[in-house]
C-alpha cells in the first residue's frame, strides 16, 4: 500500500530523506554542485537531533570515501557523495572499497567533468567508474531516488552480495526539481531493510586483518569472487523490487522499463532522466501513428545483459542516447552503445536490431522534444530501408 | 565523545613492560628493520584493545605478504593516500556505534601507522583532516625517511645530502637530495588547534616510545607520534647496527626526541655533550658522496634546529 506523507521535493532532500529512514551511522561530506543540497539537508537533521548520525565534514571526496570505507568496515552504515571532478577525484578509492566488501553508498547527483567548469548532467563523471565493482544505477524521478536509496542498501547490504552503491541521479533534472515523493512510515522501512550487519567487522574481540597484500597467484581469486557477488546481485534484484513494491505498494521493473512496447519497429534506449521527455515524444508521436517505444534501465551495473536482449529483440532498430562521453570509444559514441552491441550479440541474426548512437544531453544540454523527434525519425528511416546511414548523430549539429 | 573505560598506566622499565606481544612473527620485514621493531614496541603498548590502520609503505607489504597478517589485533589496509580520513571513519563508527547500542565492548585504540611518505607527502591531507576534527585517534609516522618498499626513493622526510634512486648524486647534483625535510611534528601541533600531544620518539628509547604511545592514547582526541625507524637497506649500514645508528642520531642532534603535552614542551635525551654530525653521517652509505662544504652544511642546520628545540 502506498502509506505515508506526500512531500514536494527535489532529487537530493528525497534522498535525505530515506537516509534518515535508513537510520544511517556515518555520513561524510565534502560540497561540490549539484549534489551538495544532500549533505546540508543531512547536517541539519543531524544537527536538530532528527538523525543519530556522525556527520564528519571531509577535506576531499577522496577523504569522503575513506571515511565511509572505515566506518564501513567497523559495522556502521554509510552515506556519501559527491558529482563531476568529485567523483573522480575519489576514484582511487573506489576499487579497495568493492574490493574489501564494504557496502557503503554514495548518492551521485551526476555533472559534466572538467573543461570548462561545466555545472550541467552528463553521465560521464560517474560512469568512469562502472569497472570499479560497485553496483550502480539512475533514478528518474525524486521518487525513484528515495526509492532507490533503500532499494540499493538492501541489495548492497545483503551478505550474498555485500557490495557498495552508486545511488545516482541526473544532476539538477532530478537533483534540483522538486516532485511529488511519497516518505513512507518507518514499520515500511524496518519492514524491508533489515540492520546493517557486516560478516566480519573491525573488532578488536573477533580480530581479522582487511586487506593483506597477495601475490599474484592469489588474486584471480579474489577477482572471481567479486565477478561472482556482482553476478548475485544480479540475480538478487528482482528478489528486492519485488519485496520494495510489495512493503511500499510501487510498481517497479526489476532491470527496465519498457514504454509502449507493442507495434513499434524501433526503440530508444535511454538512462535517467530524459526519459521523461523520451516518454512524452513517444506519447505525442503514437498520436501521429508513429510508434516508438522506450528502454530505460534501472541498472547499469549490474547490466541485465539477457533481460535487455530480450527487450531488444523486438525491435528492428535501436537507437542509444548516450550522454556521456567515451573519447575514442568502439563505435565512436559513448560509453552505452558497445555495451548494448555485446548485449545484442548473443541474438541470432534475424532477431538482431540495427543498432545507432544519438550524442545527446551532454554538458547539461536539455534533449528537447524535436530532439527526440529527429531520433525517431532517423530510427523509422533506418528501420524503413533495412539500412544505417550514419551510425553516429550528434544532437544539435546534425542536418535534418 | 565515549569515555574509555581502562586507562594506560605508564611502564616503569623493560622489566615492566607487557610481555604479552600483538605484533608477532610471520612477517616479512629486512633484518635489522627499524620499523618492524617500533611496530612491536607500539603494539605491546597499546595491547589488545587496539586497531591498526596501515597505509601502503613498507610496513604493509611486507608484514601482510601473501595475505597473512602479522598482528593478534584488527588491521586494515588503508591506501597510502587515506590512513587518516579510514580512521576518521573507524573513529566516528565507533562513536555512534556505541551511543546506539550497536557495539557493547570497550571504545577501541584507533592506530594509524602511517611511512613518511603516507605522512607528509600523499596522506598529509586526509592526516590534517582528521586532526583538524580531532577523532580520537592516534597517528604514528614511523620515518625511514624515503620510499623504502618501491626501493628508496626521497620523501619530504629524507634528510639533505641523501642519496636515493631518485636523488642520486652526480656531476650536476654532487649533494644528492638538495632540500631540507619538513617538521611534520610541528606542522601537526601547530597547524591543527584541537591536537592537545605530539611526540618525537626513536627505536633506540623503547620505554619512552612505549611510554608515549600510551600518554597519548589516553588522551581524548587526535594524537600525533613521529619516531625515527633507521633502516638499514635504505640508508645503507649494516643490520646488526640499527639500534647503534638510532642512538647516534640522537647523541649528534640530526633526531630529537620531545613531546608537546597540552602546550608544555620537555626534551628527552639531550646529549650532555653532542656529537659532529660528521660521526652519523659516515655509519651509513647513503652519505658516503658528500663533500666537506656539505657535512657542514648539514651541521649548521642541526646546530640550528638544536637551538631552536
Amino acid at each position: 500500500m502506498m502509506k505515508g506523507k506526500k512531500k514536494f521535493i527535489a532529487g537530493t532532500a528525497a534522498v535525505a530523506e530515506a537516509a534518515m529512514l535508513a537510520n544511517v551511522d556515518v555520513i561524510s561530506a565534502y560540497p561540490i554542485r549539484p549534489y551538495t543540497g544532500l549533505m546540508v539537508d543531512l547536517s541539519k537533521k543531524v544537527a536538530d537531533g532528527k538523525l543519530d548520525a556522525e556527520f564528519v565534514h571531509a577535506d576531499s571526496e577522496h577523504s569522503q570515501l575513506g571515511i565511509v570505507h572505515g566506518a564501513s568496515a567497523s559495522g556502521a552504515r554509510t552515506m556519501t557523495g559527491s558529482a563531476g571532478v568529485g567523483v573522480t577525484y575519489a576514484f582511487e578509492t573506489y576499487s579497495p572499497i568493492s574490493g574489501g566488501r564494504c557496502p557503503v553508498q554514495m548518492v551521485v547527483a551526476d555533472r559534466t567533468l572538467d573543461p570548462p567548469g561545466d555545472f550541467g548532467s552528463e553521465h560521464s563523471d560517474v560512469l568512469c567508474a562502472r569497472d570499479q565493482g560497485w553496483i550502480m544505477g539512475w533514478a528518474e524521478t525524486p521518487q525513484e531516488a528515495f526509492d532507490n536509496t533503500l532499494i540499493y542498501y538492501r541489495l548492497g547490504e545483503d551478505q550474498r552480495v555485500s557490495l557498495p552503491q552508486f545511488n545516482c541521479q541526473d544532476g539538477y533534472f532530478v537533483s534540483h526539481i522538486p516532485g511529488e515523493v511519497v516518505v513512507p512510515e518507518k514499520s515500511q522501512v524496518a519492514e524491508f531493510l533489515p540492520p546493517y550487519k557486516l560478516a566480519k567487522p573491525l573488532d578488536p574481540r573477533k580480530p581479522y586483518g582487511h586487506g593483506p597484500q597477495i601475490f599474484s597467484d592469489q588474486g584471480p581469486a579474489l577477482q572471481l569472487q567479486r565477478a561472482i557477488v556482482m553476478n548475485r546481485a544480479k540475480e538478487i534484484i528482482p528478489e528486492v523490487v519485488s519485496d520494495f513494491n510489495k512493503v511500499f505498494g510501487r510498481k517497479y521493473d526489476s532491470y527496465i522499463e519498457n514504454y509502449n512496447p507493442n507495434d513499434a519497429d524501433v526503440c530508444l534506449f535511454v538512462n535517467g532522466a530524459h526519459s521523461q521527455t523520451a516518454r512524452y515524444a513517444i506519447a505525442n508521436l503514437k498520436a501521429q501513428g508513429v510508434n516508438v517505444a522506450l528502454c530505460r534501465i534501472r541498472f547499469v551495473r549490474p547490466w541485465a545483459t539477457e533481460e535487455i536482449a530480450e527487450v531488444l529483440s523486438q525491435y528492428k532498430a535501436v537507437g542509444v542516447v548516450e550522454t556521456n562521453n567515451s573519447f575514442g570509444v568502439a563505435g565512436q559514441a559513448g560509453v552505452f552503445t558497445p555495451e548494448v552491441a555485446a548485449t545484442l550479440y548473443s541474438l541470432p541474426e534475424n532477431k538482431r536490431p540495427m543498432l545507432m548512437s544519438f550524442m545527446a544531453g551532454l554538458s547539461g544540454e536539455v534533449i528537447r522534444l524535436n530532439d527526440f523527434y529527429f531520433m525517431a525519425k532517423k530510427l523509422v528511416q533506418a528501420a524503413d530501408r533495412k539500412k544505417i546511414e550514419k551510425p553516429v548523430y550528434w544532437i544539435g549539429f546534425e542536418e535534418n | 565523545m565515549s569515555d574509555r573505560t581502562v586507562t594506560l598506566e605508564p611502564i616503569a622499565s623493560i622489566a615492566k613492560a607487557p610481555l604479552q606481544e600483538q605484533y608477532v612473527s610471520g612477517h616479512r620485514t629486512c633484518a635489522g628493520c627499524g620499523p618492524a621493531l617500533a611496530y612491536r614496541l607500539i603494539a605491546k603498548a597499546a595491547g589488545k584493545n587496539t586497531i591498526f590502520i596501515g597505509p601502503t609503505g613498507c610496513m604493509y607489504v611486507a608484514n601482510t605478504s601473501y595475505m597473512c597478517v602479522p598482528w593478534t589485533v584488527p588491521w586494515m589496509h588503508a591506501q597510502i593516500t587515506n590512513g587518516g580520513s579510514i580512521a576518521s571513519g573507524i573513529e566516528a563508527a565507533y562513536q555512534v556505534m556505541m551511543r546506539k547500542g550497536k557495539y557493547d565492548g570497550d571504545f577501541p585504540n584507533i592506530i594509524v601507522m602511517a611511512g613518511d611518505g603516507g605522512t607528509a607527502d600523499i596522506g598529509l591531507q586526509a592526516i590534517s583532516g582528521a586532526m583538524y576534527r580531532n577523532h580520537d585517534i592516534l597517528v604514528i609516522s614511523y620515518d625511514n625517511e624515503s620510499y623504502a618498499n618501491t626501493g628508496i626513493q626521497a620523501s619530504s622526510m629524507t634528510p639533505y645530502g641523501s642519496a636515493t634512486s631518485f636523488t642520486p648524486p652526480g656531476i650536476t647534483v654532487p649533494e644528492g637530495e638538495k632540500f631540507w625535510p619538513k617538521d611534520i611534528t610541528a606542522m601537526i601541533y601547530y597547524g591543527h588547534p584541537m591536537v592537545k600531544y605530539v611526540a618525537q620518539a626513536s627505536i633506540a628509547y623503547p620505554i619512552d616510545l612505549m611510554n608515549k604511545v600510551r600518554k597519548a592514547l589516553n588522551k581524548k582526541g587526535s594524537a600525533f607520534i613521529h619516531v625515527q625507524t633507521a633502516c638499514p637497506k635504505g640508508w645503507r649500514f649494516d643490520s646488526s647496527k640499527t639500534v647503534d645508528v638510532a642512538k647516534l642520531a640522537i647523541q649528534t642532534g640530526m633526531w630529537v626526541n620531545y613531546e608537546i603535552d597540552e602546550g608544555k614542551k620537555t626534551l628527552d635525551h639531550v646529549p650532555t655533550k653532542r656529537e659532529p654530525v660528521e660521526k652519523y653521517l659516515k655509519t651509513q652509505g647513503r652519505f658516503n658522496h658528500l663533500r666537506p662544504e656539505d657535512v657542514q652544511k648539514i651541521q649548521q642546520f642541526v646546530d640550528g634546529k638544536v637551538a631552536e628545540a
